[in-house]
């Protein structure tokens, strides 16, 4: 293919042009350029500009001599010369009547192709999307059973403060506080209701209406507010651990039997937590936070949280902790998942 | 039947034991050839080659020089300890075999071949990612050495299966040790021995018998009616004659010397060991034979090449990948992950395994075809060759002889030369038949075997040599029981054929009970048996012969000889009842009856004819492209004139000689271009140089090369194969092994030919026929195609495979297909289908077109790569996106939100991330979900690969065209496909180490409108292809 190639331009090109194509030959040796060879012819020149370039490059330098037997009066060292001339091929080589404009159309047919491949994947998606509700997820078996998450959290499950030093546990508080603004009591009374606890909070209407979210107010938590004690009970080696079910659109716990949370010793000596206090008292979340209208409508809605302030827990040693949910329609037992239905941290506090 | 010729041929041989004075070496020559007076003269050029290798001296010593030259007696022979200590100086007698690689370095080479590299190194990088991830934190996940160790066990297990399939196909084939004889009978210490023939040496005294194999090149001593088959040789299947002196200068010529591995077919013998081992003519051939490189088979360049390819591709996407990571400051082991799961995405791990069943499939239906392909490869060598130089006897021809033509009432009649002749439909009314016919049964001693009334007369053993066999077989099918002939025809006296008288007589009593007188019957050479006649029968009537009848005689003589038919003439005489009484007692040696003024009844002609499969073969190979050369060591004439009857010369061309005689000029005076075809003897061979032979093979489409040697066979590959030819060798001996081996497809005849030529091979054809050729071509074609096919479904996928790596590093969205998951569907679901596609028919008539370019007709080109890649690839992509945007969608995460997602979902710390609908999902949530994506996408991907597989039955028909439901193997492979998917999600969703999740059975038929559109795509892209053939379109999207 190459030589009757080499044989058609040459009295076309009758310098420079035929040895590239001679290194060309050279190069067919490895098979990079036979992948090339076996190109289609128009689209090689495509390929051509970019890929040999530099080979041109250092080819030219010893051709010349040879160049000048073929006797076309250009000055020794003319590079440029041919490098305009291998130039203006790429842009319309006379032999084959092909042209860039001939590339291009090439590149828009493809352009085309891809367009319609768009349109048709574009058209895929917005059928995709009408049949998906903005409001509420088609499905919610993936995110069920509930996870859990506590407060204050930064990367880490190990609580290790020294209770007399106060930077070691500054960044507990400061997370807490951060964490709580949004449950400011001026804040929750102002947008939100207060609901009639007990029983769920059951907004009917059109699933694009806007629902009212109910208050769960920093108070709530009491000892664990922040507001007496703005340590969070750090500073006296009481430290309170915030908890949040993880929301999930229409979750409702068991009517009457709201869910509890229940801490205790994960592995070790049960004795080394004595006293825990739940705020709210209950330990529990109450029904009226259920069910959850997703982020679209039910847009001031505040997750309610159950503080658990370890009053008494051994000094200087780690002690695992684990809480769980208990309730009808939660699985704290996943093998796999350890967020799910309850969570795993550690406290080591230091005198 | 395959089974049986070869036992006709061996008993002819053996037969002609009963023969003495048959000295068919000098009689064929006469038979055959008016104008051979420069026979010896070829002859020796026949074995120039072979000479000039051979510095052998001995049979031009005599038996004392012998005796000193190896120190030995010719009575009492080698004594034990010199023989032991010759043994040590020489090795054993036997060849040493072909070098082996070990079967380790085979097995690890298939260990690293292909794409093993670059799984192995996908491997290593999981392991050094561990290792990165375990010196920085002790606890993190073992998915990398698992992904790690599936790498490397997918290498191991195809690599494995690999080699397996590779012995499996070399173990058919016997080797070279068959070839030695066990035993040999040897005089050492004056004593007979028989010990192995392994331990013989160089100057042992060894006896031979008719049916031993000569254990070693013996210079023979003394002979008794002994005769070898040097047809592994040299190529002669006539029986030589041996003895003990010395005849010609040229070893292979001489009588007194007999060769290493040939038979003794009757006859005693004595002889000293000169060569042993390696040392021996077919040793050296042998050793000839194993330098002469293996050609690479042109697919496995095609393979290699198309390695190369996807290996770039998936090393030049990694690394730019690799870099891109790291340029978006991705971590260097997160750049590492990706580069490994790049690899695996664009590597099709179960493509070479499949190539190799398909390639297995393909010679298990030629085996059954009768082509036994020993080198998987080669099955598709036949389908690419452009040249095929073909052995006559026994692959063109039947390899019996057979009568063709007769000649008697001044009139030349065509005899029926079929295999299987069941009537001859010439005139058989005239007298002169009757009394030809008579001559014909009773001049002749070759018998049938007993026992074989129930066998068809053709299929018979004979016992006799072949002429007598194919007068005997012509004479049971015309006249009915020869044998109830001869007996009522007392035969009284007999002189049998030798070459010194040339003819064959009999004296019989008649049949006739009132006609006294004895028949005296005669068959020989033509001219020989002419001179003793004077009259000529005509019509049944006696007539003088004269001038002008003689004339008519020599007229028919010399055009049956032209055919290359070797000719026989029949006389007869009635003795006078007054000289030759009934008590009448006739003497051979003493001559008493009178040997002149017989009567000529007629000619009779035979030839080994073409078998009847053949020009239709020829014609078929002409119509695909493929030029038939005819390389035989056979008379120019007979090669001619076989050549011309199969079509190898076709009917309306003709060689520069035959335009010389036509025009009637001198043949330098011929305008060569005129020629269409050539015969070109090894004389003329031998004074050629490279360029001229070339010319040779270029300007004449139809070439004839007779009377060549078995090395001037290498010679002519070679030319070939400068031609770019991809070029098929038949043979059978030893002799031809070197070209076997030479050629880019070595094809041994099974039945005839030797275990040096079947071991020189790839092929061997079990019924020695030529027709059997053209299957394989056939089938070597369809699979390349089918080939294609398999590649081009197979990396279709590729892209769907890639894109979810290449959209997660850019994007950011949680990974769409995990690795184990590519590999499940590239082993798994892929598997079937890509091996169903061999069984695909052909799409036109695949021996109309022009076998492929070695180096233009790519197994892998552009158009493929482009359009598997860049189109269909990117279609299933898209399609298998739609369905894990779907899946993420109805679970919460719509797109906007995947988008940059990456990084928060793949912290195992975020227990609370949040979808689009405000939900909080942990990090295993999330994880099960991925899984889920997986699933989704492997499906996507499933199901867009039975259109896949649907459109890439055809490429240039349509799907319609070709019948959807015609390969029933296709749908084999789409239930597998569908079964595997549904196994891996329902069955085995709950074993988390696949990462396969239990899908909602509405996303299977999420990617089927894409399927449809891809099948739509297609066919519009082949119907612009039909309705534009020559176009851009044509050539950019036909692959």
């Amino acid at each position: 293919m190459r030589r009757q190639l080499r044989s058609r331009r040459a009295p076309v090109f009758p310098h420079s042009y035929r040895y590239r194509l001679d290194d060309q030959d050279e190069v067919n040796q490895n098979y990079l350029a036979d992948e090339e060879e076996e190109a289609e012819e128009e689209a090689r020149v495509m390929v051509v500009p970019n890929l040999e370039e530099e080979e041109e490059e250092e080819e030219v330098k010893e051709e010349e001599e040879k160049d000048e037997e073929e006797g076309q009066g250009q000055p020794i060292g003319n590079t440029w010369w041919r490098k305009l001339q291998i130039m203006n091929e790429y842009l319309w080589d006379p032999e084959k009547r092909m042209s860039l404009a001939r590339t291009g159309l090439i590149l828009v047919i493809y352009f085309f192709f891809y367009a319609s491949l768009a349109a048709v994947i574009t058209l895929c998606m917005y059928t995709l999307f009408l049949t998906i509700g903005p409001y509420m997820p088609t499905f919610t078996e993936r995110v069920k059973p509930p996870g859990v998450m506590i407060r204050p959290f930064a990367h880490s499950l190990n609580f290790n403060f020294n209770v007399s030093e106060p930077d070691t546990w500054q960044h507990y508080v400061i997370s807490l506080n951060g964490f709580l603004q949004g449950y400011n009591d001026s804040l929750q009374e102002e947008m939100n209701v207060d609901c009639p606890p007990g029983q769920y909070f059951i907004q009917d209407g059109n699933e694009d209406e806007d629902k009212k979210a109910c208050q769960f107010k920093r108070s709530f938590l009491k000892n664990c507010s922040g507001l007496e004690d703005p340590t969070f009970g750090y500073s006296t080696g009481q430290p309170c651990i915030l908890l949040k079910m993880n929301r999930i659109v229409g979750f409702r716990p068991e009517l009457g039997d709201p869910v509890k949370v229940s801490c205790k010793v994960q592995r070790g000596d049960e004795n080394d937590i004595r006293s825990i206090n739940y705020y709210p008292e209950s330990a529990s979340f109450d029904l009226r936070y259920y069910p959850y209208y997703g982020k679209m409508t039910h847009v001031n809605y505040t997750s309610p949280l159950v503080a658990m302030h370890f009053t008494d827990v051994v000094k200087n040693q780690a002690v695992p902790v684990q809480c769980r949910l208990k309730g009808k329609g939660i699985i704290n037992d996943v093998i796999n998942d350890r967020f799910v239905g309850r969570v795993i941290f550690t406290l080591n506090i230091e005198t | 039947m395959g089974q049986k010729t070869p036992r006709i041929y061996s008993v002819e041989l053996n037969g002609a034991k009963d023969m003495k004075q048959t000295d068919k070496g000098d009689g064929k020559d006469k038979y055959r050839g008016l104008q051979d007076n420069c026979l010896e003269l070829r002859k020796n050029q026949r074995q120039e080659h072979l000479t000039k290798e051979i510095d052998l001296d001995d049979h031009k010593l005599s038996n004392k020089e012998l005796e000193t030259k190896y120190h030995t007696n010719i009575v009492t022979g080698l004594s034990s300890t010199q023989a032991a200590e010759l043994l040590a100086r020489d090795g054993p007698n036997a060849l040493s075999p072909p070098k082996e690689t070990p079967e380790i370095i085979k097995f690890l080479k298939q260990m690293v071949g292909g794409f093993s590299i670059l799984l192995w190194a996908g491997a290593i990088l999981c392991w050094i990612a561990y290792g990165i991830q375990y010196s920085s934190d002790k606890s993190s996940s073992l998915d990398n050495v698992y992904l790690g160790t599936v790498l490397a066990l997918v290498v191991i297990l195809t690599g494995i299966f690999a080699y397996y399939q590779e012995a499996k196909s070399t173990n058919i084939m016997a080797s070279f040790s068959k070839m030695i004889p066990q035993q040999a009978l040897v005089i050492r210490d004056s004593e007979k021995k028989i010990i192995p023939a392994e331990q013989l040496v160089v100057g042992d005294i060894v006896e031979i018998k008719g049916g031993d194999q000569i254990p070693a090149d013996i210079r023979l001593l003394f002979a008794q009616g002994c005769k070898v088959d040097n047809s592994s040789l040299t190529g002669e299947s006539e029986p030589q004659s041996r003895s003990c002196e010395f005849t010609h200068d040229d070893p292979l010529e001489t009588k007194n010397i007999g060769f290493y591995s040939t038979t003794c077919l009757e006859g005693t013998a004595t002889g000293m060991v000169i060569n042993t081992g390696d040392r021996t003519i077919i040793g050296q051939i042998a050793s000839l034979a194993s330098g002469v490189g293996n050609e690479k088979t042109p697919i496995a360049i095609e393979i290699k090449h198309f390695v190369h390819i996807v290996a770039g591709v998936a090393i030049s996407i990694g690394v730019l990948f690799f870099i891109i990571a790291v340029s978006m400051k991705y971590r260097v082991l997160d750049s590492i992950i990706f580069l490994i799961g790049i690899i695996v995405a664009n590597v099709p791990e179960g493509l070479l395994a499949t190539v190799t069943v398909t390639l297995s499939l393909t010679a298990k239906r030629m085996a059954k075809k009768n082509c036994l392909v020993k080198n998987l490869e080669a099955v598709e060598t036949l389908g690419s060759t452009s040249i095929i130089c073909s052995d006559k006897t026994g692959t063109l021809t039947q390899n019996r002889m057979t009568v063709a033509h007769l000649w008697f009432d001044n009139q030349i009649f065509m005899a029926d030369t079929s295999e299987d002749q069941l009537k001859q439909t010439f005139d058989q009314s005239s007298g002169t038949w009757a009394s030809l016919s008579k001559i014909i049964a009773l001049c002749n001693r070759a018998e049938f075997r007993p026992g074989q009334e129930r066998v068809p007369i053709m299929k018979r053993v004979v016992v006799g040599d072949a002429s007598e066999t194919a007068l005997l077989k012509f004479s049971e099918v015309v006249l009915g029981d020869v044998m109830e002939i001869r007996k009522r025809n007392h035969k009284v006296a007999e002189i049998p054929f030798n070459s010194t008288n040339k003819f064959q007589l009999s004296i019989h009593k008649t049949d006739d009970p009132i006609d006294k007188r004895f028949l005296m019957v005669m068959k020989g050479a033509p001219e020989k048996v002419l001179e003793k006649c004077s009259t000529i029968m005509v019509n049944g009537q006696e007539q003088p012969l004269n001038n002008s009848t003689a004339e008519a005689f020599y007229t028919a003589y010399m055009e049956l000889g032209g055919l290359g038919e070797r000719v026989l003439g029949f006389c007869h005489l009635y003795l006078p009842a007054d000289e030759f009484p009934e008590t009448y007692s006739f003497d051979v040696d003493a001559m008493n009856f009178p040997m002149s003024d017989l009567c000529f009844v007629g000619l009779l002609s035979m030839i080994d004819p073409p078998r009847s499969t053949v020009p239709d073969a020829i014609t078929k190979c002409r119509s695909a492209g493929i030029k038939v050369i005819m390389v035989t060591g056979d008379h120019p004439i007979t090669a001619k004139a076989i050549a011309k009857s199969v079509g190898i010369i076709s009917a309306n061309s003709e060689t520069v000689e035959d335009i010389a005689k036509r025009l009637n000029v001198a043949v330098e005076q011929v305008n060569k271009q005129d020629a269409k075809a050539a015969v070109v003897t090894g004389m003329e061979l031998k004074d050629m140089s490279e360029d001229q032979l070339d010319e040779v093979l270029t300007s004449y489409p139809e070439i004839v090369f007779a009377r060549t040697s078995p090395q001037q066979k290498l010679i002519i590959v070679e030319g070939c194969q400068r031609q770019d030819a991809v070029v098929a060798v038949t043979g059978d001996g030893v002799n031809d092994s070197p070209a076997l081996k030479k050629a880019d497809i070595g094809i041994a005849m099974g039945i005839a030919g030797s275990d040096a030529a079947k071991n020189a091979a790839d092929m061997v054809l079990l019924d020695d026929n030529f027709a059997s050729i053209v299957t394989g071509v056939e089938e070597g074609r369809l699979i390349f195609d089918n080939l294609k096919k398999t590649i081009a479904y197979t990396l279709t996928k590729n892209i769907a495979e890639l894109c979810p790596f290449l959209i997660y590093i850019i994007v950011g969205v949680p990974l769409p297909l995990g690795t184990i998951t590519i590999l499940f569907i590239d082993l798994g679901t892929d598997i079937v289908p890509s091996i169903a596609l061999a069984y695909e028919k052909a799409e036109s008539d695949i021996m109309n077109r022009k076998p492929r370019h070695k180096k233009n007709d790519r197994l892998v080109n552009k158009p493929l790569a482009v359009y598997s890649y860049l189109h269909i690839g990117i279609m299933q992509s898209l399609g298998a996106f739609l369905v894990y945007f779907t899946v993420y969608a109805q679970e919460g995460f719509r797109p906007s939100t995947l988008i940059n997602l990456r990084v928060e979902w793949e912290k195992d710390s975020v227990n609370n991330l949040e979808d689009s609908y405000g939900q909080e999902w942990t990090r295993y949530q999330r994880k099960y979900l991925e899984w889920t994506g997986y699933t989704a996408f492997f499906i996507g991907i499933m199901v867009q690969q039975i259109a896949d597989l649907i459109i890439r039955k055809t490429r240039r028909n349509s799907i319609f065209q070709q019948g959807l439901f015609r390969n029933k193997v296709i749908w084999v492979g789409i239930a597998s496909q569908i079964i595997i998917a549904l196994i891996l999600s329902y069955g085995l969703g709950s074993i988390t180490a696949l990462n396969f999740t239990m899908l909602r059975p509405q996303y299977w038929f999420v990617a089927v409108p894409h399927a449809i559109l891809i099948w739509v795509y297609d066919e519009v892209r082949k119907l612009f292809i039909r309705l534009y053939p020559g176009s851009w379109w044509d050539k950019n999207m036909y692959y």
